[in-house]
């Protein structure tokens, strides 16, 4: 029995050991108290991106009572009363949103991108239902929100909030009312001091902006993003940076900006991108047109088109979300053009028939059959298939980093989120026209022997769609921070060639998409050079 | 237990396959999978130390293939399982006999394969520590009761990737939190000198973890929980001295997050006596 003791006692220790050691992981980024190295004071001069001016929103921020006013000393009391009876979670609401809100809500925006971001499932019969903005919480969900869909949501979101953070910093200037704790010294401070004028409270525009636009892109998930959101305003105000009415002010600018972002994309184009099934085969009808009509014409009986691979056969993914001058549907873009977008379309790649086609099939067998851990590893980094974040989203978490370590204003942070996210959405817009253009088989189904290291995207193939989001989102990076330029290009590059190492590209669509996407990020880049943040 | 002073080794085949999975608790099949297989070589030996305590390892080759869809299979060595076995309590009672066993084992990949491709990963990518307690009993000489339960923590395993969505939430990172294990096994089985015959029942929990979501892959952290019924046979191979020949098979009655799958193993065993005293 001696032995039966020891061992119990052993396993009592070890199973001790085991229930102790902490698995948690942290899973939030790790940003810190946003001190800004510059407030940016004349950001109210910077240029509109999609608002007309920001003297148009004067009727939501009236000129605030003074603060020696007595209705204004009832605000501080307020504050104070408050203060005096934190709870933990608004202490924590306080150091969450003190890193950041623009960083904050990329970081929101990023999980309902991933939450949302999963295909319609099959029904019984092989065919698929749609999502529905109206029957949001049905099967399927609504959105399904793929990178096309992700890319114009990261777009919107952020430009409404940099166009909101604009109007807010020329109100803030206009009126010089300062913050609670610097009128008050009874008021705690409780967020990193930040100099700057608090009315309107540039938390309270950025949550109504966020929230008003969030809201339309994700309305399943409207009550939590009303909470986050209202969560930043409460912040705001029990640390001592706002009062009741800067906030109020804040939130009216912040929905009032959002509003005119709303009607945009009311009207944008996205409401016809899925198109029927008779737009479908047009679609590739029009693109054997494409190709007779090239300077070395393509006989239409030599063309093959695209074919859906997912099983059972699923309907194109955003048919019409590039522009289609010819029909008149597609997205707009942020800095380009309709005319824009087809000049800058890539020429088309060799046809499937051809011997130069034929060797770039065979390159892409030869990396179906040898994917290296090495490659494979390359091709799980960038997958960023279903359920996650989306190329779009990979390229905000990189920029994330480097927008916090530059220890920018909100409204600087939300100019580069803002540029960033317009250059993935351009780049959306561009290579979805160009997929469609020339509907181009995916190497697999020339082929059926080569078997993929990730899905296979339900969308043609020319152009590669991670191509062209990277080489965009790295060409506004490397504008913004000239010094890491080489760093942005290398990931750029690696996550197209994942593409070909997971054998769903032929190294031509890579190298035309890269190609495509320089330049669309470069129509953004001239725009940055010109908008007055110099 | 094991002979003392005797080692025992041999290979087996395994292959387990299904069609149909629990999507959570929606059982569904998937055209983009078809039918999964996954087989395996495993080397498996075990070492009587002395009569109360044996040693084992065990090492398996895995490949996977899917019948439908256009992904791959992978393939390569999976993880090495390293063990004791304890017979801290044996008592007669009668002609019948309780016994009490203690088992650790550890085991680990000894490659680095990827976590990040299910189904068709090899293996989850974690090092796990199991304890695991067995009550035996044998009733007349020949029949044989036995429950045991083993409580299996694994450690936090990484992915190539920056982000990723589980448990209703994005995590900004490469590391895989795993939920610990629970299983318990219950036997019936009829012992002769050179044959037996078992049934089981298997039941695995994972402690923690979300479902896949709707149309989601599945992902390696997901709540996995399974039944599985299944019998087992053991034979001395007829004129061959020292070896014995050995199949398993089972199907899964229920899960969650796993596949409905129906397995069988089959291998050969020799055991190599080191000592004269015995044989």
């Amino acid at each position: 029995m001696k032995a039966f003791k020891y061992i119990t006692l052993t396993t009592v220790a070890l199973l001790l050991a085991v229930v102790s050691c902490n698995k948690e992981i942290t899973y939030t980024e790790g940003l810190f108290p946003l001190q800004p190295a510059n407030i940016d004071a004349n950001a109210g001069t910077w240029k509109p991106v999609a608002v007309t001016s920001y003297t148009k929103y004067s009727a939501s921020v009236p000129t605030p009572a003074d603060t020696s006013t007595a209705a204004y000393k009832t605000e501080l009391a307020t504050i104070k009363n408050l203060q005096s009876a934190l709870t933990k979670d608004q202490q924590n609401a306080i150091a969450y949103w003190s890193d950041g809100g623009v960083l904050r809500w990329n970081q929101i925006f990023r999980e309902l991108v991933a939450r949302y971001n999963l295909p319609p499932a099959p029904l019984s019969n092989g065919s698929y239902i749609f999502p529905d903005v109206n029957n949001p919480f049905a099967d399927p969900q609504f959105p399904f929100a793929n990178p096309p869909y992700a890319a114009r949501a990261y777009s919107y979101v952020s430009a409404a909030v940099y166009d909101a953070l604009k109007a807010a910093w020329y109100y803030k200037y206009q009126f010089n009312r300062p913050s609670p704790y610097l009128v008050d010294k009874n008021v705690k401070s409780l967020m990193p001091k930040i100099n700057l004028p608090s009315y309107p409270s540039e938390e309270a525009v950025m949550s109504g902006a966020a929230q008003t636009i969030l809201q339309a892109m994700f309305p399943a998930a409207a009550d939590e993003i009303l909470t986050k959101a209202g969560q930043q305003r409460s912040a705001a105000l029990l640390s001592g940076r706002a009062s009741v009415s800067d906030i109020s002010a804040g939130l009216a600018l912040g929905k009032a900006v959002a509003a005119d972002y709303i009607a945009r994309a009311g009207s944008d184009g996205m409401g016809t991108a899925v198109g029927t099934k008779p737009q479908w085969d047009a679609l590739a009808d029009s693109a054997k047109l494409h190709w007779s009509k090239l300077s070395t014409p393509v006989a239409a009986n030599d063309v093959i088109t695209w074919l859906s691979l997912d099983a059972p056969s699923r309907p194109p993914m955003l048919p019409f979300f590039g522009t289609k001058t010819t029909t008149g549907l597609g997205v707009k873009g942020w800095m380009m053009a309709n005319a824009d977008f087809v000049k800058e379309r890539p020429g088309p790649p060799p046809i499937a028939t051809q011997d130069q086609m034929k060797q770039q099939l065979a390159e892409v067998k030869y990396y179906s059959q040898n994917l290296t851990r090495e490659r494979e590893a390359i091709v799980l980094k960038w997958a960023d298939g279903a359920g996650t974040i989306t190329p779009p989203g990979h390229w905000n978490q990189i920029a994330e980093w480097y927008i916090r370590d530059a220890n920018f204003s909100e409204v600087r942070a939300a100019r580069a989120f803002a540029l960033i996210n317009m250059a993935l959405h351009d780049a959306a817009v561009g290579c979805w026209e160009t997929k469609y253009y020339y509907y181009n088989p995916r190497p697999t189904q020339l082929d059926a022997s080569i078997k993929t290291g990730t899905g296979i995207p339900n969308f043609p193939s020319y152009t590669s769609g991670h191509s062209t989001f990277s080489a965009a989102a790295a060409t506004v990076l490397s504008y913004l921070f000239p010094a890491h330029a080489d760093y942005f290009n290398a990931q750029a590059q690696e996550a197209s060639l994942s593409r070909l190492y997971g054998a769903i590209h032929y190294r031509v669509d890579i190298e035309s998409g890269f190609d495509h996407g320089q330049r669309i990020g470069g129509y953004t880049v001239n725009f940055a050079m010109t908008d007055g943040a110099n | 237990m094991m002979s003392p002073k005797n080692f025992c080794t041999g290979l087996f085949y395994g292959n387990d396959s299904w069609k149909n999975y629990w999507e959570g608790s929606l059982k569904r099949d998937n055209q983009n999978i078809g039918t999964l297989t996954t087989q395996n070589i495993t080397w498996m030996g075990v070492y009587g130390v002395n009569s109360k305590v044996s040693v084992l390892a065990m090492l398996p080759y895995v490949w996977t293939k899917a019948s439908g869809g256009t992904l791959h299979g992978m393939q390569g060595l999976q993880d090495l399982t390293v063990g004791a076995k304890y017979n801290f309590l044996k008592k007669d009672i009668g002609s019948d006999q309780l016994n009490f066993y203690a088992l650790g084992l550890f085991s680990m990949p000894v490659t680095n394969y990827t976590p990040d491709f299910l189904p068709l990963s090899i293996g989850l990518g974690s090092k796990n520590l199991s304890a695991r307690f067995t009550s035996s009993y044998r009733l007349k000489k020949v029949w044989k009761f036995s429950a045991s339960g083993a409580y299996t923590y694994r450690s936090n395993i990484t992915l190539d990737r920056p982000s990723y969505y589980t448990n209703g939430q994005l995590y900004f990172t490469n590391e895989v939190q795993m939920f610990n294990l629970f299983d318990y096994v219950v036997r019936a089985g009829y012992h002769k000198s050179n044959w037996h015959a078992e049934v089981f029942y298997v039941q695995q929990n994972t402690l923690g973890g979300s479902d896949i979501r709707r149309q989601d892959m599945p992902f390696a952290s997901n709540q996995m929980n399974f039944s599985k019924a299944g019998v087992s046979l053991l034979l001395d191979v007829p004129h061959v001295k020292n070896l014995t020949a050995r199949c398993w098979s089972s199907y899964t009655l229920a899960g969650r997050n796993v596949g409905q799958s129906f397995s069988v193993m089959a291998g050969l065993m020799y055991n190599i006596p080191f000592s004269q005293s015995q044989q």
